[in-house]
């Protein structure tokens, strides 16, 4: 897998120049005026956000922030599979919901809550779905048509939940109710700043293993995929293969996702393996910004605190101005709000010390 | 023998509807290269005109006829407003008539609310065959639809919108050259689509009520049927539709109707996986 990386890095190089977008041209320009790279500076900023939130935060919005955080490191999962790869994974919701169902059933029928046995499990559960299904659609003799790959995973998810529904087992349309919390040795973790931060620390984490995965050799085959997948076949990479493996470990990530939403709302409805949580996905990631992963964490944050916020007086217009919302993104700013402040070269990532030095010598 | 009937009869009523349904979003994705996911809430639209009509004290079917026309004017406003600017990628696309259709759905949800509205039958009764009866609306559904299936193909096939239909549809830049207005085809496909979804929304209502998931409850099994029968001719998402509606009908009464649901969907992915091309190969998206 490791060769002609100059070669990918070109190619890469020569797709992005080719676009030049007028306002993501100038954003470029203005952080090479700086010489400061913007992305960092995002990150830190919503990381020390996050970590003063609970001093500022009254209870109970603490516990909402909780909620977003898990909800966040579900979208993390679903950037890498879509922003990185170009998978359209439309039923991501399948991973994080049956992980949800599968944890609840361990804490119902077993009474198995330790942390180090729920979170793990959750997780596995995750992966091994997605290996099934990615395994399934995008591994093969022809390689899967985008679309068909996006209606395969909607329809997985959209099964899911008419099976979630019908069975008497999994508690049909109520879903399982009161969930007993996730324990360490004898402490219980209730909602609050202790599971704020236990999902935060969580999130950190697997956000910096993100980072590291797709800014690697690897990340760098997968942007060449997202640009052009059929130039990264003809350099020799196994382009189905790098599909499966993220598709993988975005469904692992979404399943350890899953089973800290189970455990922290208590339960679990069908309503978490369907197409309304696989779609709302997909809005939070394309509304910040996809392939940036921190533009999923802000995607997150804004509508679900936009939409806490207009819960009250404005709970039935809300879907529609979201609706608009993602028309507008979708028409007029196709990769987010990040992009406002993001260059288009930032994006996509440097890769290695080489790059920096050839331009250097270039200039 | 007497239940057998009835059995098929109810089988081919719902092969029937899906039929009608997935008629507009086959043509719209064979034609112009594009999932429109807002489609189920263009039957949505259907049902909701011919209920406005009911509720205002005219004749139902004066709503069943004005649906079509008015939900047809929608999509093709739509399309040259918004849905154009999307061919360049099938999956943007996917995402803005995905967006489309939110608003058109929690637009209706919030005039109807979480309710579920009924229109009677504008024919109602029951025929009698011998000891069995059958209801007539839904006879006239299967009527309806093969009629519709009929009238679509000559239209495509027999005419010289059809003809430039089919030019476009093959070669758009050759077509263009020829001196035929593919904005204006593209646009009146996309018309005619939405036209469809909204005639089978007005059909439908009286069987099962308005409310406003009614759209995307079809919609996914309508994608599944139109990959199935094979996207890129006519006649393949037609075949699909049947292949669907017949198989998701008629399980149940085999089978436990969770279990056959699934089983519908594994089938027809398992299937699209080992032949892409669909029951019958058109031209691909």
């Amino acid at each position: 897998m490791l060769k002609s990386m100059s070669v990918v890095r070109e190619a890469i190089d020569a797709d992005v120049g080719d676009e030049p977008d007028g306002a993501m041209a100038e954003s470029e320009a203005r952080q090479a005026a700086s010489g400061r790279k913007v992305l960092p500076i995002v990150e830190g900023l919503v990381l020390l956000a996050a970590l003063i939130a609970p001093f500022v935060l009254q209870d109970y919005l603490t516990v909402f922030a909780t909620r977003v955080i898990i909800l966040a490191l579900f979208a993390l999962s679903f950037d890498l599979v879509w922003g990185y790869a170009g998978i359209m994974s439309f039923g991501q919701a399948l991973f994080f919901g049956s992980a949800g169902y599968g944890v609840a059933l361990l804490a119902r029928d077993l009474d198995i809550t330790n942390i180090f046995l729920v979170l793990p499990a959750g997780t596995i559960i995750g992966l091994t779905f997605a290996l099934l299904l990615g395994g399934f659609l995008l591994l093969g003799r022809h390689p899967s048509s985008v679309i068909f790959v996006a209606l395969g995973t909607l329809t997985g998810s959209y099964a899911a939940d008419r099976l979630a529904r019908g069975w008497y087992y999994l508690g049909g349309q109520n879903g399982i109710p009161s969930i007993s919390p996730m324990t360490l040795g004898s402490y219980e973790f209730s909602e609050g700043p202790v599971f704020y931060y236990l999902t935060l620390g969580i999130l950190v984490v697997a956000y910096l293993l993100c980072r590291f995965l797709v800014r690697s050799q690897f990340g760098l085959a997968l942007a060449g995929l997202r640009e052009n997948e059929q130039r990264i076949a003809f350099f020799g990479y196994k382009a189905q293969h790098l599909k499966a493996i993220v598709f993988a470990v975005g469904g692992t990530i979404a399943g350890l996702a899953g089973s800290l939403y189970a455990f922290h709302e208590g339960f679990v409805w069908p309503n978490m393996v369907g197409v309304v949580v696989s779609t709302q996905v997909v809005l939070y990631v394309l509304f910040g910004g996809s392939g940036t992963l921190i533009g999923a964490v802000i995607g997150t944050v804004i509508i679900e605190g936009v939409s806490f916020w207009l819960s009250d007086n404005y709970r039935d217009i809300w879907p529609i101005i979201l609706g608009v919302l993602l028309l507008l993104v979708i028409l007029f700013r196709p990769l987010g709000l990040i992009s406002f402040v993001l260059g288009e070269r930032e994006r996509v990532g440097s890769f290695g010390a080489k790059l920096k030095e050839k331009r250097n010598a270039a200039s | 023998m007497a239940n057998a009937f009835v059995a098929a009869f109810e089988i081919l009523s719902f092969g029937a509807i899906i039929v009608l349904i997935v008629l507009g979003l086959g043509i719209i994705a064979s034609m112009m290269g594009i999932f429109n996911f807002a489609q189920g809430e263009f039957v949505l639209l259907g049902a909701y005109i011919t209920y406005l009509a009911y509720s205002h004290g005219l004749p139902i079917w004066a709503g069943m006829v004005a649906a079509p026309f008015l939900v047809g004017a929608l999509g093709f406003a739509l399309e040259g407003l918004i849905i154009r600017r999307f061919y360049a990628a099938p999956i943007v696309a996917m995402l803005g008539t995905y967006a489309l259709g939110l608003i058109i759905r929690e637009s209706v949800r919030g005039l109807i609310g979480g309710f579920y509205l009924t229109v009677p039958e504008p024919i109602g009764g029951s025929i009698d065959l011998g000891t069995v009866h059958i209801s007539t609306w839904r006879f006239i559904i299967i009527v309806i639809t093969l009629l519709v299936m009929g009238a679509c193909y000559l239209l495509l096939s027999r005419t010289s919108f059809g003809l430039r239909v089919r030019a476009t549809l093959e070669n758009p830049a050759l077509a263009r050259a020829s001196g035929i207005s593919t904005p204006l085809i593209y646009g009146a496909t996309f018309a005619f689509g939405a036209a469809l979804a909204g005639l089978a929304g007005a059909l439908i209502v009286p069987v099962f009520s308005l409310f406003a998931d009614l759209g995307i409850r079809f919609l996914i099994q309508g994608f599944v049927a139109v990959m199935v029968g094979g996207v890129g001719s006519f006649i393949g998402p037609v075949a699909g539709a049947g292949v669907i509606g017949t198989l998701s009908a008629a399980l149940p009464w085999i089978i436990a109707p969770v279990v056959a649901d699934v089983l519908v969907f594994v089938l027809a992915i398992a299937f699209i996986k080992f032949r892409p091309q669909g029951l019958i190969a058109g031209k691909g998206v």
